[in-house]
């Protein structure tokens, strides 16, 4: 029945819209009606024709004036209403614009703060990733017994294994890291460092990606122990350095000083497996590889149609359990598991992302919270309001109706500023560096139905409270009357403000937790000085200087002869470049190098290791460094003397250890004139100690420190048979000098090419490679959890004094009496701020719970996070409690202060 | 005889509705059939009639088609809808609830 009218109303105002000249004509017409009918009525009185239409006329009044009103009549009234509800709801945000600004402001950071992160999410871990098929994509990772949560790569006999066993996969292909200098062209281009990667032909066929031009290799081409010198150039490559020739197949190139022959160019936007590789060249394996334990090798694998990756891994563990048991020694303490693709691209950003998630959505629930605080107390406050107005004949609809466009005004300003603020989330994020085997997310873009979600929760709940309380309070308002207000709005409205005390509190904590840890970051004793240092590095081609040879220890080992006399040039020169305070060069970078040696060191005094765990347990990280390194990085010496030019390969072999070497291999000894053997290669002898150096950080986003041992470049091996051996062929330079370091880049590079034109400079950095990530990324933690932080105490402070300052505006008469009779200012202040006092107690407890179980959080995710800090938490529970008592005291203090006499009169 | 703006709007509808209840009628059948149940006291004018016939259909409450009066003249014609009868019955309980209320007035005071 209601149905029915409601479908006539509706029938009636698209009429109006669709058929409105029809209607009008119809109207005149009725209109022309009426006036004959005045007019013959006229004339049936005996006035002549003529008298009676004027006087019809002058009895009708103003045609076209009724013929508007009742054209008003159809017009979408609705409409009309809307434009109202809408301006008296700007009125209203207007006349409350301290409320309106912390409440659009807040929902802004809400809104903005959520649809960046969770765009950022979406790209990451929903996207679509640029390979065919992706979500079938997987790698094999090992797993260490020990410690399943440090993955690693593989060997090349896993991955031969898995090939011949494995049943979920149907292929998978092994691929490893290349680094080659593309030699001066034909066209003038400059020698460059190019960064590639060795892949196996069922790589290609895994990732299911065909060149644009040309082919990949074949089978035969990337036969054991000889490879074919050819090579596929990224799209990128072939572009820049070739400017798309189209003709570039069969072209010959010059890479490392030998001569390989460009068989076919990659799709555009291809990469694989990082944005930065641009060609692929075949991997072989030696024989001795394929009995080798380095775990070097990244296996990607394609999951068979329909089978879950849990089926894969639970057939991955049945094969490691036999792997185990046949090579004992090599794969005993290993097992097997794969990892989505995502994973080990964007992993990095789960953590992060989901923290200041977890920190968006405080700020939204803050948001609403005080937005619903807002209108719960506008809704009292207009109680009577609309009770007037309901008996003056307005309907509920149409109070709905206007609370319903001040709820969505006051959404939409927020959302509105929530886009701006969504955009410089999203810029901040899309600046964030992704640690060592992580990838930058591409660039990351808004997404509209994220945002639309946000948008739709902020007007939910602007909803929820501002429309349910006016409800009640409808129902309740029966009479005029009644005006105090009802306890269970105040209930409401004091859990609300409870709940912002509490939720302002973990943000607080939280932020105080990351600037303590930023601060630690800053202040650390990283055991060396990185500002104004410049690093590069210089390398020789390995075909220079290594060839394959027999396995050592049944390892793939090399036979090197170092090119000592190449480097002791370099180094010389560089060393009399004008402006240098002081240079010294290293085998690895100092922090974050990717593949840093490791040899187990054996004491002269202790019996060899005889198992695998009892070497493992004995490797210390290696480095062959010059004189002046330590110097030059200010590194301190702590016992003993730094390695000099006079260490050279006549004088017996000397070596430096860390603090942390000399804990682990002569604890409670004095290491300095103690004697060990690395278990190196053949080549190499006996060292002594003469130094200890103080720990150097060399992994940003690590553990503890690990033992490490340096040794001069001068005293090394004439031929060196064992694995590592491109160890002598690469030189980290680090030059620190007064001043702008990198004014000295072009000197560094024009000395280097005099002693070797070949060979170019590379990654050259003022020493970035510390701080990039960690201190960006904490920055930016710190930037987004303080701005919260921030907004979130403040909100809770408005919230508390609108608490105390409506309880007072109830009282104000009680309290008049209370004085007149003789009760003191502090009696009256501790009465009206009990209540505002109990909520922030019971907020706070709940923010400490809350707190402490969000900095569990953050420390899952941050590396020396402090978490436990007692000091930070009682802080900011005492800083929100003092600025809610602040603002609980002005109301109370304000009523206090209030004339009785005028007081009472003014109800 | 009361000005036209004496008659509050609500009462309008009342009446127009109630004389609708027995025939479908056109603007200037009700005006007249108006003024002659009300003894010549209550005329309608044009200005407040048709306004009112309009919001009454855009409600719902009548609907309007044209046909020939006795006469063979096209007039348009409003008549009743079955939510226009319970609007009807609506409006007549709050008009005794009222007027009874304002009798007990003017009867005690």
């Amino acid at each position: 029945m209601r149905t029915a009218q409601r479908f006539r109303i509706w029938r009636n105002r698209v009429r109006a819209i669709v058929r409105k000249e029809r209607l009008d004509q119809d109207l005149d017409q009725e209109l022309a009606f009426h006036l004959e009918q005045l007019t013959a009525e006229n004339i049936a009185d005996g006035m002549s024709p003529r008298e009676a239409h004027e006087a019809a006329r002058r009895a009708f009044g103003n045609i076209s004036s009724v013929a508007e009103e009742s054209r008003d009549q159809r017009r979408m009234n609705w409409l009309h209403d809307a434009k109202q509800d809408l301006g008296y709801g700007w009125r209203m945000l207007r006349g409350n614009l301290r409320f309106t600004v912390v409440a659009a402001a807040s929902l802004a950071l809400g809104i903005g703060a959520n649809t960046a992160i969770l765009s950022a999410l979406d790209t990451a871990f929903r996207g679509d990733l640029p390979l065919p098929d992706s979500k079938h994509l997987v790698l094999i990772r090992a797993v260490p017994l020990q410690n399943p949560e440090n993955v690693s790569n593989s060997t090349v006999p896993d991955y031969l294994a898995w090939k011949e066993r494995v049943r979920s996969y149907s292929n998978l292909g092994l691929s490893i890291a290349n680094f080659q200098d593309l030699s001066m062209t034909e066209d003038g281009a400059p020698p460059e460092r190019i960064t590639g990667q060795a892949v196996t032909l069922s790589l290609l066929q895994t990732l299911g990606v065909a060149p644009v031009l040309g082919r990949v290799f074949t089978e035969e081409e990337a036969s054991v122990d000889a490879p074919a010198r050819v090579i596929i150039l990224s799209h990128r490559l072939w572009q820049r350095r070739f400017r798309g020739d189209p003709s570039i197949v069969h072209r010959e190139i010059r890479m490392d000083g030998r001569w390989l022959t460009i068989i076919g160019v990659m799709p555009e936007g291809f990469w694989y497996p990082h944005p930065a590789v641009d060609y692929w060249v075949p991997l072989g394996m030696t024989a001795a590889q394929k009995q080798a334990s380095g775990r070097l090798f990244a296996v990607t694998a394609r999951l068979k149609d329909g089978i879950p990756r849990e089926r894969a891994d639970a057939e991955l563990g049945l094969i490691s359990t036999q792997l185990q048991r046949e090579f004992p020694e090599r794969e005993g303490s290993w097992s097997a598991r794969t990892q989505p693709i995502r994973e080990q691209w964007f992993g990095w950003l789960r953590q992060p992302l989901l923290m200041l998630e977890g920190a968006g959505l405080l700020i939204l629930m803050i948001a609403c919270a005080n937005v619903a605080t807002l209108l719960v107390a506008r809704a009292t406050a207009r109680r009577s309001e609309f009770a007037m107005r309901a008996a003056l004949g307005a309907g509920h609809g149409r109070i709905f109706r206007q609370l319903l466009a001040e709820s969505v005004l006051l959404s939409s300003i927020g959302g509105m500023l929530g886009l701006g603020v969504a955009w410089l989330v999203l810029k901040l994020l899309n600046g964030t560096q992704p640690p060592p085997g992580g990838i930058a997310l591409p660039s990351m873009t808004l997404n509209p139905a994220v945002f639309a979600l946000a948008l739709l929760i902020a007007l939910l709940c602007g909803l929820t409270f501002g429309i349910l309380p006016a409800f009640t309070g409808l129902a309740g308002a029966k009479s005029l009357h009644e005006q105090s207000g009802k306890p269970g709005r105040e209930r409401v409205r004091g859990s609300l403000v409870a709940a912002q005390v509490g939720l302002a509190l973990i943000l607080l904590i939280g932020s105080g937790l990351l600037v303590q840890s930023l601060q630690h970051l800053v202040d650390e004793d990283r055991g060396y000085e990185p500002e104004g240092l410049l690093t590069f590095e210089f390398r020789i081609p390995q075909g220079e200087y290594l060839k394959q040879a027999e396995s050592f220890h049944g390892m793939p080992a090399a036979e090197a002869r170092p090119p000592t006399a190449t480097m002791q040039r370099v180094y010389d020169r560089l060393s009399s470049l004008p402006g240098v305070t002081s240079i010294g060069g290293i085998s690895q970078p100092i922090v974050n190098g990717i593949l840093v040696p490791t040899f187990a060191v054996m004491r002269e005094d202790h019996p060899a290791p005889e198992t695998g765990s009892e070497r493992e347990a004995l490797l210390a990280n290696y480095f062959i460094i010059t004189p002046n390194l330590l110097a030059t990085l200010r590194g301190k010496i702590v016992h003993g003397r730094d390695i000099t030019a006079d260490d050279t390969a006549s004088s017996p072999w000397v070596a430096i250890i860390n603090e942390s070497a000399a804990r682990r291999y002569w604890p409670g000894e004095d290491p300095i004139s103690q004697r060990f053997m690395l278990d190196a290669a053949e080549g190499e002898r006996q060292r002594v100690v003469i130094g200890v150096v103080h720990d150097i950080t060399t992994n940003a986003t690590e553990g503890p420190h690990r033992p490490a041992v340096y040794t001069s470049y001068l005293q090394q091996p004439e031929v060196y048979r064992g694995f590592n051996g491109n160890m002598f062929g690469q030189m980290v330079f680090a030059l620190r000098s007064p001043g702008d370091v990198s004014r000295l880049i072009p000197a560094a590079r024009q000395a280097v090419a005099e002693v070797d034109p070949n060979h170019p400079i590379s990654n050259v950095a003022s020493i970035v490679w510390w701080g990039g990530f960690v201190r960006i990324n904490r920055g930016l933690y710190f930037l987004v959890l303080g701005t919260f932080a921030f907004v979130a105490t403040l909100l809770a402070t408005m919230g508390i004094y609108g608490v105390t300052a409506y309880a007072v505006s109830q009282r104000t008469r009680e309290i008049a009496i209370r004085m007149s009779v003789g009760a003191r200012e502090s009696e009256i202040g501790l009465l009206l701020c009990r209540r505002a006092m109990m909520l922030i107690g019971i907020g706070l407890g709940g923010g400490l719970v809350g707190a402490w179980m969000f900095a569990g959080l953050l420390r899952t995710q941050m590396w020396r996070m402090t978490t436990d800090d007692p000091l930070t938490f009682i802080a900011a529970a005492i800083f929100l409690a003092i600025v809610a008592l602040i603002a609980t005291l002005l109301p109370a203090r304000k009523a206090t202060q209030v004339n009785p006499s005028v007081a009472l009169r003014s109800e | 005889m009361p000005k036209p703006s004496d008659l509050l709007q609500g009462t309008l509808d009342l009446l127009i509705l109630k004389t609708l209840a027995r025939e479908p009628l056109h603007g200037w059948g009700i005006a007249k059939k108006i003024l002659a149940l009300s003894g010549d006291v209550l005329s309608v004018q044009q200005g407040s009639l048709y306004p009112a016939l309009h919001r009454l259909e855009q409600q719902g409450w009548i609907e309007a088609d044209w046909r020939d009066t006795e006469l063979g003249r096209p007039a348009k014609f409003y008549s009743m809808t079955k939510e226009g009868r319970e609007q009807l019955g609506r409006e007549l309980e709050t008009w005794h609830r009222l007027s009874s209320a304002v009798g007990l007035v003017l009867k005690k005071a």
